[in-house]
């Protein structure tokens, strides 16, 4: 196949390498900074869960003390979370939005960075709890009172709120950054219906991070008052309400999952086209379903509150159990685009398909989770963690790692090794299920989340164990993705611009591109310019069944 | 939102260029005040949610912890609020002599807002000091400051803009074309105005 | 890139499917909750399987679609396969099955709901809890107006406390707290509630069950509330109607089942200085709460742990001196036990509790 990329001919300007990347404002280099941050963060709380897992494997307090684990459990999924998944999906979409619009950069390149360095410091902020006194340790949610300065005396959960609204702040910047780039630096042609998913989904995205995020630092800042200057929002003695504290936790922390699932999603729809070598089914639906989860996600927040017995139950559970019908509405999407495609199983769509399947399971959990009674037996239990890890690991994270196989050659030229790629795959595929699944079971059979150890009568035993060596696997997978990526870089195969014959317009230019990302723009006449212009010439073997003006 | 995007761009364009991205429409900078301000909806919007929770979980009379004297809204409240409604006003009529390439009354009125803005935060930190209750005597003492004070950073913050937008039009940087951050820097006061509005019939008339 | 599938490929994907079949039917037996045992969870069980049985199909549908796509779809050769970009009416459709799916399940948990959360008249015996850090009080109300002769049940961390409760009859808990939020759960009665520290304008959470056969249950605090929430355990013993009045009158008599609680314990005065304790030995009464006064002469952390060998029963908050702090510490059964200050291990000594 004749390669079809324009390359460009100017040449970058040099500079020493380390202030190059300290002071460099370009979206790809800082797209980078966002993927490498992230995964250090990745690491971090993934230990930090092998430490849960360790402690959980069997009956009885082996490796920590209560609160030890406590603040393992909290910073786990606090850093997971908001320095992990959000952000690595942030890089990439730095990375990868501006060049499928044809823009040459974002709208705000040095508020980009700015939101960007904002991250580390925020991080740091929060573990610095671990050098004074100990780190948070009242789960990632910090529910009041539990939270508050007469319960939890440490600076720790200080730290944490600080480090967390330096987050926040960064958050927020970046999406104001994504959005005015999708609305004003579009190239000529690319209509708002030609954008490829992976825009759609991270505008929409951007929109919730603006929209949900300034509710928890109002909240944040409260029970920073609370714990600092005598405020009583939440103290029920001093006339607060700590139900308050759930209620702007969650009308934040649930836009938040599909803050990090809709990129994800984004990154599968890109994947699954091409390696069908198939349009996306339904590209108009799969827009609206989008946009209806975003809307959705604003009125179902109380689902994590059935059992706190003060909110309205019925309304929250219809809503919740709605966004199944935008979201199976995407599932069909990606089964029709697999449906009579040319399917080659390279390691990034292993981890899209590994996506479908594995955030179905926790699609249907949160469905399960979604109708009062049930959450009343199985809320706050293993089963609720066994859902956010299907949704948050088997989605979002299998996501990442697929972004990570497709477009490090865009990034760096070279392509991952394949067959070490699948080794990984399958090892963290299967480690994830056996980690995860039988959390289910317990979850079921009544075992709280949350709890440092459990009675060996209780017949949890078994199935923690198989838990505790799911996660030793993942943990083991890791190792041939580091070296796959570090060998790669050192001395990886070259591929050229376009190794997987993309569709979009980041496979126009050269890999990695020049920092003005492109010197030659193909035409746009569809949301899949650069497969338009590979085909150009067997148009008429080509049955285009619709073409959609705008 | 009332972001404009033009989407009728015609299909055959190709262009040769990628820097040549849309110039129609709003300018991007005004974009981005705009996404910012309605973030900051929101965070006030949280801040209310507070309040009127803690209105609601509240029993008996709403108001000053018992002791204190009420609000009242003289000698204050009311004059500052009369001035930052009026400095609303200056903002605009800067903006309209910019609109007109009136550099010079852009930069007086725009030093007017400031003043009006600073008169407003002196005074309000002058009615902290009467009003006889502090942030930590209970609900109503810690919505009352955290809004209020909250509200009073954003003006403080406006002010600092205001302060650069009125040395920058002293250095004659803005003209009829190009002065963006002046139209950018006056949705923010106007923003802060509202808010203020909002947040003076909540606390003083809403009881 | 692009080679034929290989054969091989096949098989050993068949082999794998076959193998997760089997794994995914050994745990859906898992998937099926406790046995039920009130009335109430009686019909959650019911609502559960349905819907289990409901998001079961979903699955194997789905999942089984994009196995087969992949397994049946691969590419053999470079020819571009049709492209097709959509289909209205199949998306219709496809919008419309989930949205179906979706009514009859609200429909059928808002039911479940609505009858599970009725509230009877009469319940047999209505309950006072009170969970607190990390135990749990359940108190009996009664019509007598004599709270002196009321029927109290206090845990601890170590023991955790039983609520007896007639067999067949309503039992209406209400569920109160002064310090943070717990969870009353049981898993057998497929159930849990908040126990929130509510302001006073809003009346305290209920939860009403009647529990269908004799047995005990055991419950555990299901939100997180702090070091020892794993420790915040009780249980739920359900019996006859005459064998639950003889528990009750037993109580009343002090020939205590369960410890009774007496009202405030001892107060203990420890201090540090120099790293060190002023004492080798202290005493509290077995079963009853008590507090330690600790005061801390240096300037730097100190505080007073419990132990019992190598589990730390009790922590006290760290602090730095000069200043006194009181601590709360819930009943512990009789024995000896070590005061260890968590910061300094060496400064220690023997707590008997009698
Ligand atoms: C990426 C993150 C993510 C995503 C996408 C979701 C998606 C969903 N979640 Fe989940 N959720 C979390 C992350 C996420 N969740 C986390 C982190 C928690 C716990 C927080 C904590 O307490 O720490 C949580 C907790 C949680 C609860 C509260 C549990 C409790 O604490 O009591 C509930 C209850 O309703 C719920 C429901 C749902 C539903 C209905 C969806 C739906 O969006 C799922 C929709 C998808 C599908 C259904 C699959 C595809 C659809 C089809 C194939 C169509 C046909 C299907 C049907 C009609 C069933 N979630
Ligand atoms: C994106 C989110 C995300 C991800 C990816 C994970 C990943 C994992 N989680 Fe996490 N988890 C959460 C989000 C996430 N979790 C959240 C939100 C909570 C709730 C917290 C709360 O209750 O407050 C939670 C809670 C939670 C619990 C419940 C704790 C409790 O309730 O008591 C458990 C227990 O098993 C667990 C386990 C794991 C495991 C084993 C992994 C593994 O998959 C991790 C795999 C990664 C690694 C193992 C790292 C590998 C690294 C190395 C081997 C070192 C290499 C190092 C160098 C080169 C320097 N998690
Ligand atoms: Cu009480 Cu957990
Ligand atoms: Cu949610």
């Amino acid at each position: 196949m004749a390669t079809t990329a324009l390359t460009p001919t100017s040449e970058t300007y040099r500079r020493s390498w380390v202030i190059e990347w300290l002071t460099t404002v370009d979206h790809k280099k800082i797209g980078i900074l966002y993927i490498v941050n992230s995964f250090a963060f990745f690491f971090a709380a993934g230990i930090l869960a092998l430490l849960v897992r360790s402690e959980l494997a069997v009956p009885g307090l082996q490796f920590l003390d209560e609160r030890t684990y406590n603040q393992a459990f909290t910073m786990h999924g606090t850093i997971m979370i908001f320095l992990f998944v959000v952000p690595v999906l942030s890089g990439f979409a730095n990375y990868i939005v501006p060049l499928q619009i044809g823009a040459p950069d974002m709208a705000f390149p040095r508020i980009n960075a700015l939101s960007f360095w904002f991250l580390p410091l925020g991080g740091l902020l929060i573990f610095s709890g671990y050098l004074f006194g100990g780190a948070a340790a009242e789960g990632w949610t910090l529910y009041t009172p539990l939270s508050g300065g007469k319960f939890s005396t440490g600076v720790g959960t200080d730290l944490w709120l600080i480090g967390l609204l330096l987050v926040g702040t960064a958050s927020i910047l970046g999406s104001i950054n994504f959005i005015a780039t999708i609305f004003k630096m579009r190239a000529p042609g690319m209509t708002l219906f030609r954008m490829p998913i992976l825009v759609w989904t991270v505008l929409v995205t951007a929109t919730l991070i603006l929209l949900a995020t300034p509710v928890l630092a109002a909240g944040m800042i409260a029970l920073f008052i609370d714990r600092n200057y005598g405020g009583s929002f939440f103290d029920p003695n001093t006339g607060g309400n700590p139900i308050l504290w759930q209620h702007l936790f969650w009308f934040f922390g649930h836009p938040e999952v599909y803050i990090v699932i809709l990129p994800a999603m984004g990154v599968v729809s890109e994947i699954l086209p091409v390696f069908t070598r198939r349009p996306l089914f339904g590209y108009r639906a799969f827009v609206h379903a989008t946009i209806a989860i975003g809307l959705l996600s604003f009125s179902v927040w109380a689902h994590h509150m059935f059992t706190t017995g003060q909110v309205f139950m019925p309304f929250f559970s219809f809503m919740t159990a709605l966004i199944a019908v935008p979201t199976g509405v995407k599932m069909f999407n990606w089964l029709a685009t697999l449906w009579r495609g040319s399917i080659i199983l390279a390691t990034p769509m292993l981890f899209a398909l590994g996506f479908l399947s594995m955030f179905l399971i926790g699609g249907i959990s949160g469905v399960m989770l979604s109708a009062p009674p049930i959450d009343f037996h199985l809320q706050d239990t293993y089963f609720v963690v066994a859902h956010l890890h299907y949704v948050f690991f088997g989605g979002s994270v299998f996501g990442v790692f697929a972004a990570t196989y497709y477009w490090f050659p865009k990034m760096t030229g070279r392509r991952l090794n394949e067959p070490l790629g699948k080794v990984h795959f399958w090892m963290h595929f299967i480690g994830f299920n056996l980690a995860f699944f039988p959390q289910h079971i317990l979850g079921i059979q009544g075992m709280p989340r949350r709890v440092a150890d459990y009675s060996p009568d209780a017949g949890w035993t078994l199935l923690n164990l198989m838990s505790t060596a799911g996660a030793v696997l993942i943990a083991a997978s890791v190792l041939p993705f580091l070296v796959n990526v570090v060998a790669t870089f050192i001395n990886g195969e070259r591929v050229g611009d376009d190794p997987w014959e993309g569709n979009t317009l980041e496979w126009a230019t050269s890999s990695p591109p020049p920092a003005h990302n492109f010197d030659k723009l193909p035409p746009i006449r569809s949301e899949r310019p650069v497969f338009d212009l590979r085909h150009r010439h067997d148009a008429e073997r080509v049955s285009v069944a619709k073409v959609e003006d705008q | 939102m009332t972001v404009q995007v033009p989407t009728s761009m015609s299909a055959d364009t190709t262009t040769h260029t990628a820097l040549a991205h849309r110039e129609a429409g709003m300018p991007t900078p005004l974009v981005g005040m705009l996404l910012f301000i309605a973030s900051e909806v929101m965070f006030f919007g949280g801040l209310f949610a507070s309040y009127f929770n803690a209105r609601a979980v509240h029993i008996g009379e709403w108001g000053p912890p018992a002791g204190a004297p009420e609000l009242e809204i003289f000698p204050i409240a009311l004059p500052i609020t009369i001035i930052l409604v009026a400095s609303s006003f200056t903002m605009q009529f800067g903006v309209w002599a910019i609109r007109r390439g009136d550099q010079r009354a852009m930069r007086n009125w725009t030093l007017l807002t400031l003043v009006l803005g600073v008169t407003f935060l002196i005074g309000q930190i002058y009615d902290y000091t009467q009003l006889g209750f502090g942030i930590s005597d209970g609900a109503f003492g810690t919505v009352f400051y955290t809004l209020t004070g909250f509200h009073g950073a954003h003006v403080f913050g406006g002010a600092v803009g205001l302060t650069i937008l009125a040395a920058r039009a002293s250095q004659g940087q803005f003209s009829k074309q190009n002065h963006v951050a002046v139209e950018a820097i006056s949705i923010y006061w106007h923003f802060v105005d509202v808010v203020w509005i909002a947040l003076f019939s909540t606390l003083y008339f809403l009881r | 890139m692009s080679r034929p599938m290989a054969r091989p490929r096949t098989r050993s994907f068949l082999r794998a499917g076959a193998l997760l079949a089997l794994v995914l039917l050994a745990t859906a037996c898992g998937m099926v909750p406790p046995e039920p045992h009130t009335t109430e969870a009686k019909e959650v069980f019911w609502l559960y399987n349905v819907i289990l049985v409901m998001g079961g199909i979903v699955f194997v549908a789905v999942e089984g679609f994009i196995v087969y796509s992949v397994l049946r779809y691969r590419r053999r050769d470079d020819r571009l396969p049709t492209q097709i970009h959509g289909n209205n009416l199949v998306e219709l459709i496809w919008t419309a099955i989930p949205t179906v799916i979706v009514l009859i399940l609200f429909v059928l948990s808002t039911l479940t709901l609505n009858s599970v959360s009725q509230a009877s008249t009469h319940p047999g015996v209505t309950i006072e809890v009170e969970g607190k850090q990390w135990s749990w009080v359940f108190h009996y109300l009664d019509d007598d107006g004599d709270p002196s002769n009321d029927v109290i049940v206090q845990g601890t961390a170590l023991d955790g406390a039983v609520m007896a409760v007639p067999v067949g009859e309503p039992v209406k808990l209400i569920l109160i707290s002064n310090d943070v939020i717990h969870s009353f759960y049981v898993p057998a009665f497929l159930v849990k509630r908040d126990v929130v520290p509510l302001p006073e304008a809003k009346k305290p959470n209920e939860l009403e069950f009647t529990v269908t056969e004799k047995g005990t249950y055991s419950g555990q605090c299901a939100e997180f509330c702090g070091d020892l929430h794993a420790r915040m355990t009780f249980s739920v013993q359900a019996m006859a109607r005459p064998d639950f009045d003889a528990w009750t009158a037993a109580i009343r008599a002090g020939e205590t089942p369960a410890p009774s609680v007496p009202a405030g314990g001892g107060v203990l005065k420890v201090s540090a200085k120099n790293t060190a304790f002023d004492t080798k030995a202290l005493e509290a009464a077995a079963g009853q709460p008590f507090k330690i006064e600790f005061t801390n002469d240096d300037s730097f952390d100190h505080n007073v742990g419990i132990w019992n060998g190598s589990e730390e029963l009790f922590r006290g908050e760290i602090f730095s001196g000069p200043a006194t702090k009181t601590y709360d510490v819930s009943g512990l059964p009789a024995g000896d036990y070590t005061f260890v200050c968590d910061v300094h291990p060496a400064m220690t000594g023997t707590l008997t509790v009698k």
